[in-house]
């Protein structure tokens, strides 16, 4: 019988009046790589930020290798052996990459109150080159990296110092295959070592394949926990939801004619250093979706269109005529946009969910005198969250308290409030449960079939294949092949052409 | 996509270097080209650069430590007000208590430091923006600073006025220059300062006390604040307590200074473009004293000039948000 790491007892945690994890106990072992997974919403996040220091404990107990630990923060959860490697950016803008790396932690390379820079500098590139980054320099501004980049760099932070726990909170999403592959190396080392590997991931068949043993935790609710080797994918989904989950929730229609009204006409598009002569059209109810690699430029073809790019060349053209060249125009135009980089470019964390709502939309919720109506503003933020399902206290609460899924939702819901027709939506289900997905699936056929168009940009090949009816590839910041909705097409049909 | 490489203070490129020092070297020149043209005869001799220099070290040294401040998001309005008690004090322990030049130093210095701390203190504790803050303790200062002075100006006695005079001015702006390099770039002060700027919230999570760092901050400023003043009432031999928030005044320059560091900062010279940034506005302000132009239009073409040269050096990225 395995040896237990962690025993996790009675542990709860409340925000105001939500509780989001409730007398959760379990254990982990050693050695193993445990699952954890759930709706967005369900806990996962506040149990892991609770052992790792983020959050404080209301009550119950992490007791580890015999001890309890109580970690005040990221650097006491270190000391005890703990780290994390969080889904968002967890690296610090105007620091040097081993400034990030030792964060915390500089009193090693400190002497009578002096920092030996080379020293720190020469140690982050033995690590570096030990994890096979060395193309990323210790004295470089961590600014100088991209997203993917910062999160290796997270990678060799919270592994360095050979922890015996390491959370991987929905990291995988956030990389392309080359960065999941690397990860996935470092989780094999440290299992290997006999050290644990927490894994939250909304990627079932991911969890599957590279974990030993799931947890699922439902609306702050320990729910069960199995061998990885004794499920499928349907059960872990009838687990999380609490009852079965039909298989199919792509589309199901193959063989339904495009419009050939063309809504949208993208000519020529050229972003220097990210695409090059992108030519496209959007037609009428159409769900025209961009695949390819992380770097492809496809997540640019977005900003293009919503003429959010920089120094973009060629042309935009709606059906009328329109040319859009900034965002305002595109808005106008009903277009909406979803990025990414949900936290720093869709929400506005500091602001609540009824302001993120009603955002693009104040222009329609003026009262009398011109002034903007606080009652149409509740009402309205309040209709489209319920619309969306966003799991939350009320619309007067903070996006930030929000798990990433739900922040999503409020995304989602504010460019329904605008009735968009043309919808971009760059991974829209990047960091969200099976539940969510489903949601957001549905409402895109439902708006397809009501005649709105929509570009899907996604890093996932299934639900490309599953709910587009053309699919751009795109690969060195050109277009690369176009495939029509077919139920051949497989995944190898999208990766021929990707790299 | 490939990734560029640069580098920050203390590991930062050679060229990255060279380039911010050619462009603080070309705002030098052409500032002083610019007004020897114009008045040739009674402005920019050696002798007149280095008195233009000499003076602005004065108000470099305090806008290195409010550096420290300004690169964590805060911002301090009681500069002014500091200087002004910091000398005050530094002058009664200095001439009335008898202590001599040790009276000057330490009088500066700790009032100087004290001043940061409740500063800080009070920011950390009342947890309303450090502005309003400071805007509300320099009114106490200034109180204080009229309270010591008793209501008339304190002059420095002629024998005590070295610290502001050749060259032991310049070996104390050099001495806090190291001082400020060295918390920058080789203590952990200087790793959590740019830390607490860039995301106060994932810097806390890192385990480091923001609130503490926040506080040292203020302190650092404060302390430079008080070298400041040792050579401002060394240099200027008398300080007057003026009342009613006319001590903002002297705000203005070692804030413009600070702009200046903060603008260098990605070149990695910011204390170094600190210290040349002073002397360019020395030089223009000097310029405009040589033309014998109004102080209207001095303030205007100064105001207009500091937004040039931050907009020209500051180079922001196409999409970088700019606050």
């Amino acid at each position: 019988m395995s040896e237990i790491r962690l025993e996790i007892k009675d542990l709860c945690k409340t925000f105001g009046i939500t509780k989001a994890v409730q007398n959760v106990s379990f254990n982990i072992n050693k050695g193993e790589v445990h699952a954890l997974i759930g709706e967005n919403g369900s806990g996962k996040s506040t149990l892991t930020n609770m052992l790792t220091g983020i959050y404080s404990i209301d009550s119950g107990h992490f007791i580890m290798d015999g001890k309890e630990v109580h970690p005040k923060n990221q650097v006491e959860a270190n000391n005890e052996g703990i780290s994390i490697i969080v889904q968002e950016l967890g690296t610090l803008s105007g620091l040097t990459v081993a400034e990030n790396i030792f964060l915390g932690h500089e009193d090693m390379f400190v002497k009578a109150g002096i920092k030996n820079t080379n020293a720190m500098n020469r140690r982050a590139n033995e690590l570096l080159k030990e994890y096979g980054f060395d193309r990323i320099k210790a004295s470089a501004y961590i600014d100088d990296y991209n997203f993917e980049d910062r999160k290796l760099v997270e990678i060799v932070k919270a592994t360095y110092f050979k922890p015996k726990i390491v959370v991987i909170d929905e990291t995988t999403t956030a990389l392309s295959q080359e960065g999941r592959e690397e990860l996935y190396k470092q989780m094999d080392r440290i299992r290997s070592e006999g050290d644990t590997i927490i894994f939250i991931s909304h990627d079932l068949p991911e969890v599957l394949e590279k974990s030993d043993t799931i947890t699922v935790l439902r609306d702050g609710v320990y729910i069960d926990t199995v061998k990885s080797s004794d499920v499928t994918v349907d059960d872990l989904k009838r687990l999380m939801v609490g009852r079965e989950v039909t298989g199919n929730y792509y589309r199901a229609d193959y063989g339904e004619a495009i419009s050939d009204e063309v809504v949208l006409t993208a000519k020529g598009l050229t972003v220097p250093g990210q695409i090059k002569d992108v030519s496209f059209t959007l037609h009428k109810g159409e769900i025209l979706g961009f695949g390819g690699l992380s770097e492809s430029g496809m997540h640019e073809v977005g900003k293009a269109v919503f003429g959010a790019s920089y120094d973009r060349q060629g042309e935009v053209t709606l059906a009328d005529g329109t040319h859009i060249n900034d965002i305002p125009t595109a808005i106008k135009n009903s277009i909406a946009y979803t990025s990414k980089d949900r936290d720093n470019e869709s929400v506005v964390m500091n602001q609540s969910i009824g302001e993120n709502i009603c955002l693009p939309s104040l222009d329609s919720l003026k009262g009398a005198g011109g002034l903007l109506s606080g009652k149409k503003m509740k009402d309205f933020a309040d209709k489209f969250a319920k619309e969306m399902s966003v799991k939350m206290v009320n619309t007067d609460q903070f996006v930030s308290d929000l798990s990433g899924g739900n922040k999503q939702k409020v995304v989602l819901a504010r460019w329904i409030g605008k009735d968009s027709d043309i919808v971009v939506l760059d991974s829209p289900t990047r960091g969200i449960d099976i539940k969510v997905k489903q949601d957001i699936y549905q409402l895109m056929d439902r708006m397809r079939k009501s005649g709105k168009s929509i570009i899907m940009i996604s890093e996932e090949l299934m639900e490309l294949i599953g709910m587009c009816d053309r699919i751009i590839i795109m690969k060195d910041g050109e277009i690369n092949g176009e495939l029509m909705r077919s139920p051949e097409m497989d995944e190898n049909t999208l990766i021929e052409k990707m790299v | 996509m490939a990734t560029s490489v640069a580098t920050k203070p203390g590991a930062m490129s050679q060229s990255s270097k060279l380039k911010g020092y050619l462009m603080l070297l070309f705002m030098v020149v052409l500032s002083w080209l610019i007004f020897k043209i114009i008045t040739p005869g009674n402005f920019g001799s050696p002798s007149n650069l280095l008195s233009y220099f000499q003076s602005s070290l004065i108000a470099a040294v305090g806008a290195m430590g409010f550096y420290f401040v300004m690169v964590m998001g805060m911002f301090d309005f009681s500069i002014g007000a500091n200087i002004m008690l910091s000398a005050i004090v530094g002058c009664v322990f200095a001439s009335k208590f008898g202590m001599g030049y040790p009276g000057l130093v330490i009088g500066c210095v700790i009032t100087g430091t004290i001043v940061g701390i409740i500063n800080g203190m009070f920011y950390v504790r009342l947890r309303i923006p450090s502005m309003i803050v400071t805007t509300g303790l320099a009114l106490v200062y200034e109180s204080l600073a009229n309270f010591f002075a008793g209501g008339s100006s304190q002059v420095l006695p002629s024998n005590l006025r070295a610290l502001g005079q050749m060259p032991l001015n310049i070996i104390l702006a050099f001495v806090a220059f190291c001082i400020a390099y060295t918390l920058l770039n080789y203590t952990k002060i200087g790793t959590y300062t740019y830390a607490i700027g860039s995301n106060e919230f994932v810097a806390k999570n890192m385990g480091i006390n923001v609130d503490k760092f926040k506080v040292i901050a203020f302190m650092i400023s404060g302390a430079f604040f008080g070298i400041m003043a040792i050579i401002t009432i060394s240099y200027g031999s008398s300080m007057l307590a003026v009342t009613g928030m006319q001590s903002m005044s002297r705000n203005f320059v070692p804030t413009m200074g600070c702009f200046f560091g903060m603008a260098f900062k990605k070149y990695g010279i910011p204390l170094q473009a600190i210290v040349i940034g002073e002397f360019v506005i020395n030089i223009i302000f000097y310029g405009f004293i040589a033309l014998g132009a109004p102080t209207a239009v001095q303030d205007v073409i100064t105001g207009l000039a500091l937004l040039i040269i931050v907009t020209l050096t500051t180079q922001v990225e196409k999409g970088e948000i700019v606050k």
